[in-house]
């Protein structure tokens, strides 16, 4: 039954990306996972970058929440700043997760969450610390970053 | 930015920290990041470390990030529960057993709910469990009515509830898969019951798969939360948030454990029309030596009641007893002498009842008593055994009721399957002269046999905790597995 949902979901999200949205399955025989291309939101200091982003479904999806992570790094307070460049968020957490969310909604969030950081929500620390108190390092920081991972 | 007045090195056995694979390092030591060891493992020695540069170092910060970890482990964390999600019809003495040795309340209001419930279904404890008690209890009575023609207006009725899901903008594509889960067992009851399957196995066996009954129980919580959210005069006093909030952070999540607005409002909104009753029995520790039941649905004659163990933070299903054919009214009643009883009509007497100091014990037996030594039907809601209070054991006759005929001296003839008369239907009574009522507390089912209920005495062999008692069990210490 997750299968019919998934593959529903997918063909939305082809026929009619989101803003800024690009989907496309890592592997033609495996509709649970997902890759996400997303790119910088304008305005924020990773415009311009793009950014690969891993959605992985559980097989018991709609009932539990999809993973997100960033396969490219990023200067950012709520993803992990290590190999795994997790993301859990909101939304996203097991216990606030909504069978009725959709995956379109999963990918704007974490694309808005690009332009406005959750830094009391944060994974990273630091950078949250830095993002509160010294925003002009952080977009620094947050740009290089993105020029050099972000662009191929 | 530099650190160096800082003796690093007086921590060395501590110097072992993981490395993370952490590029921020190259703007912060590395060390750096692992200070939230400090905090954890020495704080004492930390806070003086970190005194001499308090302003480089927030400490609040990185606890915070620290924290942050922990969080994030306990969002994820899940305990390994033990047990099917719903368990097969099993004896409930077994909560007695487990209460036992607790709290005199909870031992003496466990083993009287032995007794008056003697069945009950364990729900898995996994956030969901009020929601699949009253999903599967809805079902499952549903089934043991065996009536094909309700079966089918009860699955139009649910299916006809979608129309709520739209009016709250839900999308088909988005509903359809749950609905179509609910559908499956409607279907899967009525074959059952056209094929007369007596077992409910194949029922126990679809809310015991995991995606099936997620399905179902995400299908009650859709219905429930448009009905909220299509209904808030009727909930929005007893929450202390907006009704869409509260639905979107207690009923909508697949993992939030139902509280009592929302249970009401899944009663309300799913359940009512059904004609079912559901009733609550609360396992606390208020006064009394039975558990507290409570009614969620209007008091009504009703084929089915769904009726749940309620404990803290979790519910099971109970079940009374099952019909027996011992229909023989008891004979051990106890009577209690009053005279302030409600008017009893002379004429349905043909003997002067003020005058006589009645020792007849059939005397009152009236019909809802005598169904009751064994009652088909287990879902009257009125059954007087349910402890409450004296006005409801005893209601005032309507006015408009004409008294039936009322044998005197002479049992009811054994009732084998019509439900008792209503307790309404009581006779009026005389206010002169001194009367005989049943004491309630004997009328329970299955006590015919022993002294009216009473507390097990601690040190008495009747306690299940007491070396002597047949089911006693010594309890084996065992070191938790942490401790191992």
């Amino acid at each position: 039954m997750s299968q019919k949902r998934i593959a529903k979901e997918l063909a939305e999200l082809v026929e009619s990306p989101p803003e800024g949205i690009k989907v496309e399955l890592a592997d033609e025989s495996d509709l649970y996972l997902w890759n996400v291309y997303m790119e910088g939101p304008e305005g924020s200091p990773f415009q311009n970058g793009k950014f690969l982003v891993k959605l992985k479904l559980p097989t018991e999806y709609p009932f539990k929440p999809p993973a997100v992570s960033f396969g490219t790094k990023i200067y950012h307070p709520n993803v992990t700043n290590d190999d795994k460049g997790s993301m859990c968020l909101g939304m996203l957490r097991p216990d606030e997760w909504k069978p009725s969310s959709k995956i379109a909604a999963v990918l704007q969030f974490a694309r808005q969450l690009l332009v406005e950081p959750m830094p009391d929500d944060a994974v990273e620390g630091r950078i949250a610390e830095q993002y509160k108190n010294d925003r002009a390092r952080y977009d620094e920081l947050a740009k290089e970053w993105t020029r050099k991972y972000a662009t191929a | 930015m530099s650190l160096s007045g800082i003796p690093w090195n007086h921590f060395d056995p501590l110097n072992h920290f993981p490395p993370r694979p952490d590029s921020a390092a190259d703007f912060y030591p590395q060390y750096l990041s692992s200070s939230a060891f400090f905090n954890h493992g020495l704080p004492q020695l930390s806070s003086v470390l970190y005194a001499e540069s308090p302003a480089f170092f927030n400490m609040n910060a990185l606890s915070a990030e620290e924290m942050e970890r922990f969080q994030k482990l306990s969002n994820e964390f899940e305990a390994e529960l033990p047990g099917p999600l719903v368990s097969p019809k099993q004896s409930s003495s077994a909560v007695a057993l487990e209460y036992a040795n607790s709290d005199p309340t909870f031992a003496t209001k466990t083993s009287a709910l032995a007794v008056t419930h003697p069945f009950m279904r364990i729900m898995k404890g996994d956030g969901n469990c009020g929601w699949r008690a009253i999903a599967f209890g809805y079902f499952e009575s549903l089934l043991n009515l065996r009536n094909s023609l309700q079966v089918h207006q009860e699955h139009e009725r649910i299916k006809s509830l979608n129309v709520l899901l739209q009016q709250v903008g839900q999308e088909e594509h988005i509903y359809g898969i749950f609905v179509e889960a609910t559908e499956e067992i409607f279907t899967q009851i009525s074959e059952a019951i056209q094929r007369g399957v007596r077992d409910d196995q194949f029922l126990v066996d679809a809310f015991n798969d995991e995606y099936n009954s997620s399905a179902i129980l995400c299908h009650f919580r859709f219905l429930t939360s448009a009905w909220m959210r299509l209904n808030p005069h009727r909930y929005q006093a007893f929450l202390s948030l907006p009704v869409d909030q509260y639905c979107s952070s207690r009923i909508d999540p697949t993992k939030t454990e139902i509280d009592e607005v929302g249970l009401q409002a899944l009663v309300d909104g799913v359940i009512d029309a059904s004609g079912f009753a559901v009733e609550i029995l609360y396992l606390d520790r208020s006064e009394g030596t039975a558990v507290t039941p409570h009614q969620l649905t209007q008091n009504r004659p009703t084929a089915a009641t769904i009726r749940l163990l309620y404990r803290p933070g979790h519910y099971d299903l109970l079940y009374q007893p099952e019909p027996t054919v011992n229909m023989e009214p008891v004979v051990n009643y106890q009577y209690a002498m009053t005279s302030n009883y409600p008017a009893w009509d002379q004429g349905a007497l043909p003997f002067d009842v003020g005058s006589i100091s009645m020792s007849i014990p059939n005397l009152m037996v009236d019909p809802s008593f005598g169904g009751l030594g064994a009652s088909p039907m287990p879902a009257d809601p009125s059954s007087p055994f349910r402890v409450s209070s004296p006005q409801e054991m005893y209601p005032q006759p309507p006015m408009n009721t004409p008294p039936p005929p009322m044998p005197v001296a002479s049992p009811p003839p054994p009732r084998m399957s019509a439900p008792p008369p209503p307790m309404s239907s009581l006779p009026p009574r005389s206010t002169d002269g001194p009367q005989i009522r049943l004491n309630p507390l004997v009328m329970k089912p299955n006590l015919s046999h022993s002294l009216p209920v009473t507390t097990p005495f601690k040190n008495s062999p009747y306690n299940q905790a007491h070396f002597q008692n047949q089911d006693f069990e010594p309890i084996h210490w065992a070191p938790h597995e942490s401790r191992k």
